[in-house]
């Protein structure tokens, strides 16, 4: 099951907190824009021929003397792309990045299926068979069924750019986009401005393990990119981790900045983090859930 | 800039190209596999290698590696820089002090010159050069060893003075030798004006030989002689003036007997390397003849002599021996013998009566001859005119007693080692003065124009002559031999020292009235102080001697200055601004150690 018990509880009565309203498909627990029949009052507007008379503001024909409908923020569900980063560059860390997103899916996805919201889980990497929208809590076991059927992330092909840009390629429903991912690809800023022009607010959520953050490396290596085999020969000296370190600071900060752009959020956590932890610092802490 | 050893620059291609090699060996480096290789910096630093090979790649610790070798086979090529001056890094300065020194063509003098030209070069010395001054004296002397102390050899410059005597340069040039000849570099400055004796046997060793000759000009007159003769018309005084210059010159002569003027007359036109003479009556009476030359020439210390009369006041000596250095040594010392030796006593010499050319006639183990000189020491060997009779010998003697007689007088004899004596009877002339167990030790005898001494034992069968009482039996016995009693009178050449047989000092009043206190060594008072012409005068012993010194030397008063010289079988010109080479390796090796300071840095930084 992934979450423990004590991890649901944490989660009970938690709902995905959007910054944008989107619309649904099916009558759900969340506002939408589009004014619609719900008991939630929006706004009036003119009555127009064959609107139904029942939301009529009677009162105001009385006093004024025109015919005003009563207009209602119809309550629809959300669209909740649940998007796991599967490369292959997810497999390092103690315990791995993988691991890490698989767990915090399945608390997002929990959240999700508890506020009505349709969960639309898709692995990024190896293509897969498109999962259908799972709503409502009593799909969360096969939520977490999706999320712990194994994958070999080790032979991934496709990198996290350009499964990302096939994301907002497709034909999928507009809505959040929870994004698990070591975001460890030099166009993912770009893929991710993609992403936002598509409509969909993102919910980047960046893992990467202590070893990726520090890296204490030394001597004379030939480093192999596990995605695209690419090598590079390096002497692990101060200058090389420092300049390391200094850019992958510039890259997470062209990903934070790409989020903001397009309206989103964006979070950094390490892969040995806990969930009540991501919870408090980040879930709650930045509005992501309420 | 020159190398010295420009070879060395050859290394530079095998060692760089093997430094080259090393750097087209490749890195074999360690898989990993990462995440994401965009992240890591695509510079690869190649400071190891362990397998072949790649392309070259500029690489900043190979450029700083060539730079090192390259200051470092630079460093060992020994770069010299070219510099004029005097000084180098290690420099010998030997100053002439002899008397042409002190000629006056060159304002003030040529002594003084030198001293200046040597004070600038002190100054003008770099902080890590070393200097050495030496004294080229009667008696060469270190003045100031090699140091880097401007201050000191400046100071130790100052005591250097000029003489009136003839210099040693070329003991003064091997003296310079034996300090810096072993150096590479080194530099042995001559200052002088060339005009000394030829210098045989002298390397300049790894040393250079600089010779800065100081003087122009050589007009020079000197009294060359001066002396009195026996003649038929009675005593005859006879002067001569000689001139050494180039030019003709003349001068006014002036005849002193006993401090007064007995003659003054102005001398022709002597033309160049030509002489003029002057003969008057010698006063009756007179024992101290001086002359004195006023010529406008340059150098004033050969325009004196002087001739003292009194019989004991010189001693001709003929020594007949085999070979006897120590005798020849103790003979030398006495100021007033002048010492002639040979094997056999001349014809000339046999007999008795007549005139004789040498006041004693000193037998060494040669049987004693009967001699015209009035006075005759003998040593072991019985002669048919010795004053005593040969018995025999025997070996290792004791020795007995000793008169207390002038002839002994500060000689103990008591433990001189005797391996041989001859056993001898003194004759009824005889007079018996030391005794051994075996007979009469020192036998004198006496007559009216006649004295003799006999030693019975020969000195080298002896260790007498290592004894201090050596010296003092000689002088007391020549004293005996020329009349008993030593002269008042010394006339002697400038700088050259002379003894005294005595265990107390004595004092030594200068021409200029300064006077110097004087140390006996042993039982002999050694007077070196003598370097100006002029009267002194010595107090030893209560009694008081007048001792003349003069040049008289035609080398010194040959003031030529010689531009080119024959020093150690080379020919040396006279070089006014010499070139000096200086080292410049260790800037060179500063910069190494800076280059592989900057390297091990990069290398520490890189790994």
């Amino acid at each position: 099951m992934l979450l423990e018990p004590r991890e649901f509880r944490l989660l009970d009565g938690l709902r995905i907190n959007p910054r944008k309203s989107f619309g649904g498909k099916v009558r759900g627990e969340r506002l939408t824009t589009k004014k619609g029949i719900s008991i939630e009052f929006a706004d009036y507007r003119e009555y127009s021929e064959g609107d139904d008379l029942r939301h009529l503001d009677w009162n105001v024909l009385a006093r004024l003397d025109a015919p005003v409908m009563r207009t209602y923020r119809d309550e629809e569900d959300l669209a909740v792309h649940l998007l796991v980063d599967g490369s292959a560059s997810m497999a390092f860390g103690e315990p791995s990045k993988y691991v890490a997103a698989q767990k915090l899916a399945c608390a997002l996805g929990y959240i999700a299926l508890n506020g009505g919201d349709g969960v639309i889980p898709r692995n990024l990497g190896k293509r897969e068979a498109k999962f259908p929208t799972l709503r409502g809590r009593a799909n969360y076991p096969r939520l977490s069924a999706w999320v712990t059927q194994p994958r070999e992330i080790e032979t991934a092909a496709e990198g996290l750019a350009s499964s990302l840009r096939a994301f907002t390629a497709s034909s999928a429903r507009t809505g959040v986009v929870v994004l698990l991912s070591d975001g460890l690809d030099p166009e993912i800023p770009l893929a991710l401005r993609g992403l936002g022009g598509r409509g969909h607010e993102v919910l980047f959520l960046q893992i990467l393990s202590q070893p990726e953050m520090d890296p204490e490396l030394e001597g004379d290596l030939r480093l192999i990119d596990v995605e695209s085999n690419r090598t590079t020969e390096i002497t692990a000296n101060s200058y090389a981790l420092k300049e390391y370190r200094r850019r992958l600071a510039e890259h997470n900060k062209a990903i934070a900045d790409s989020i903001l752009r397009i309206g989103g959020r964006y979070a950094l956590v390490q892969s040995d983090v806990t969930v009540e932890k991501v919870l408090q610092s980040v879930w709650k802490r930045e509005g992501w859930v309420r | 800039m020159t190398f010295q050893a420009p070879a060395a620059l050859l290394w530079f291609l095998p060692f760089g190209g093997a430094i080259l090699v090393l750097y087209l060996l490749k890195m074999r480096r360690r898989d990993l596999k990462v995440p994401a290789t965009f992240l890591w910096p695509d510079r690869v630093e190649e400071i190891r290698a362990n397998t072949l090979f790649q392309k070259l790649k500029p690489n900043w610790l190979l450029f700083l590696q060539l730079l090192a070798l390259m200051a470092i086979l630079l460093a060992i090529a020994k770069p010299q820089t070219q510099q004029k001056g005097l000084v180098g890094e290690v420099t010998v300065f030997v100053i002439d002090t002899s008397a042409s020194m002190s000629a006056t063509d060159v304002k003030p003098s040529r002594f003084f010159e030198a001293k200046r030209l040597t004070q600038e070069a002190i100054r003008s010395a770099k902080p890590s050069d070393r200097v050495a001054i030496i004294e080229a004296g009667p008696t060469p002397r270190v003045v100031s060893p090699l140091s880097s102390d401007p201050a000191r050899q400046l100071a130790s410059l100052e005591t250097v003075q000029p003489t009136d005597a003839e210099g040693q340069v070329g003991e003064a040039l091997r003296l310079a030798s034996a300090l810096v000849g072993g150096i590479d570099g080194a530099r042995i400055v001559l200052m002088s004006d060339g005009d000394f004796e030829k210098v045989s046997n002298f390397s300049k060793g790894k040393a250079a030989l600089v010779y800065r000759c100081i003087g122009e000009m050589d007009d020079n007159l000197s009294v060359s002689a001066l002396g009195t003769a026996e003649t038929t018309s009675g005593r005859q005084l006879f002067c001569g003036i000689k001139n050494h210059g180039s030019h003709a010159n003349a001068g006014t002569l002036s005849l002193f007997a006993d401090g007064k003027v007995i003659d003054s007359v102005k001398s022709p036109m002597i033309a160049p390397n030509g002489q003029w003479g002057r003969t008057i009556q010698a006063p009756a009476g007179a024992r101290v003849f001086e002359a004195k030359l006023d010529a406008p020439d340059f150098l004033k210390s050969d325009n004196y002599a002087v001739a003292i009369t009194d019989p004991n006041a010189a001693l001709r000596v003929l020594l007949i021996s085999k070979g006897n250095l120590f005798l020849e040594r103790a003979l030398a010392l006495d100021p007033r013998v002048t010492l002639d030796k040979a094997t056999e006593v001349p014809a000339t010499e046999l007999g008795s009566g007549g005139a004789s050319q040498y006041d004693v006639v000193v037998f060494d183990g040669i049987p004693e001859q009967l001699v015209k000189s009035r006075g005759v020491l003998t040593f072991g060997a019985v002669g048919m005119s010795s004053p005593v009779t040969a018995k025999g010998s025997a070996a290792k003697p004791k020795f007995v007693s000793a008169e207390k007689k002038a002839l002994l007088e500060s000689v103990n004899l008591q433990p001189v080692f005797i391996d041989r004596q001859t056993i001898v009877a003194p004759k009824p002339n005889g007079e018996v003065l030391a005794l051994t167990s075996v007979g009469p030790l020192v036998v004198t005898a006496q007559e009216p124009g006649k004295r003799q001494i006999f030693v019975s034992f020969e000195p080298m069968n002896s260790d007498f002559p290592l004894q201090i009482g050596f010296p003092i039996f000689v002088a007391n016995a020549l004293d005996f031999l020329a009349g008993g009693a030593s002269s008042a009178l010394l006339s002697v050449k400038t700088g050259q020292p002379f003894s005294l047989p005595t265990t107390s000092g004595g004092r030594l009043t200068m021409p200029n009235g300064e006077t110097r206190t004087l140390k006996s060594t042993g039982a002999t008072l050694v007077v070196r102080d003598t370097m100006m012409v002029g009267n002194y005068r010595l107090d030893v012993d209560g009694k008081s001697k007048k001792i003349y010194a003069t040049l008289r030397s035609d080398r010194a008063s040959n003031i030529r200055p010689e531009k080119g010289l024959d020093l150690g079988g080379g020919q040396v010109k006279a070089s006014a601004s010499p070139l000096r080479f200086a080292d410049f390796w260790r800037p060179i090796a500063l910069l190494c150690l800076m280059v592989l300071g900057a390297e091990w840095w990069l290398f520490a930084r890189k790994s």
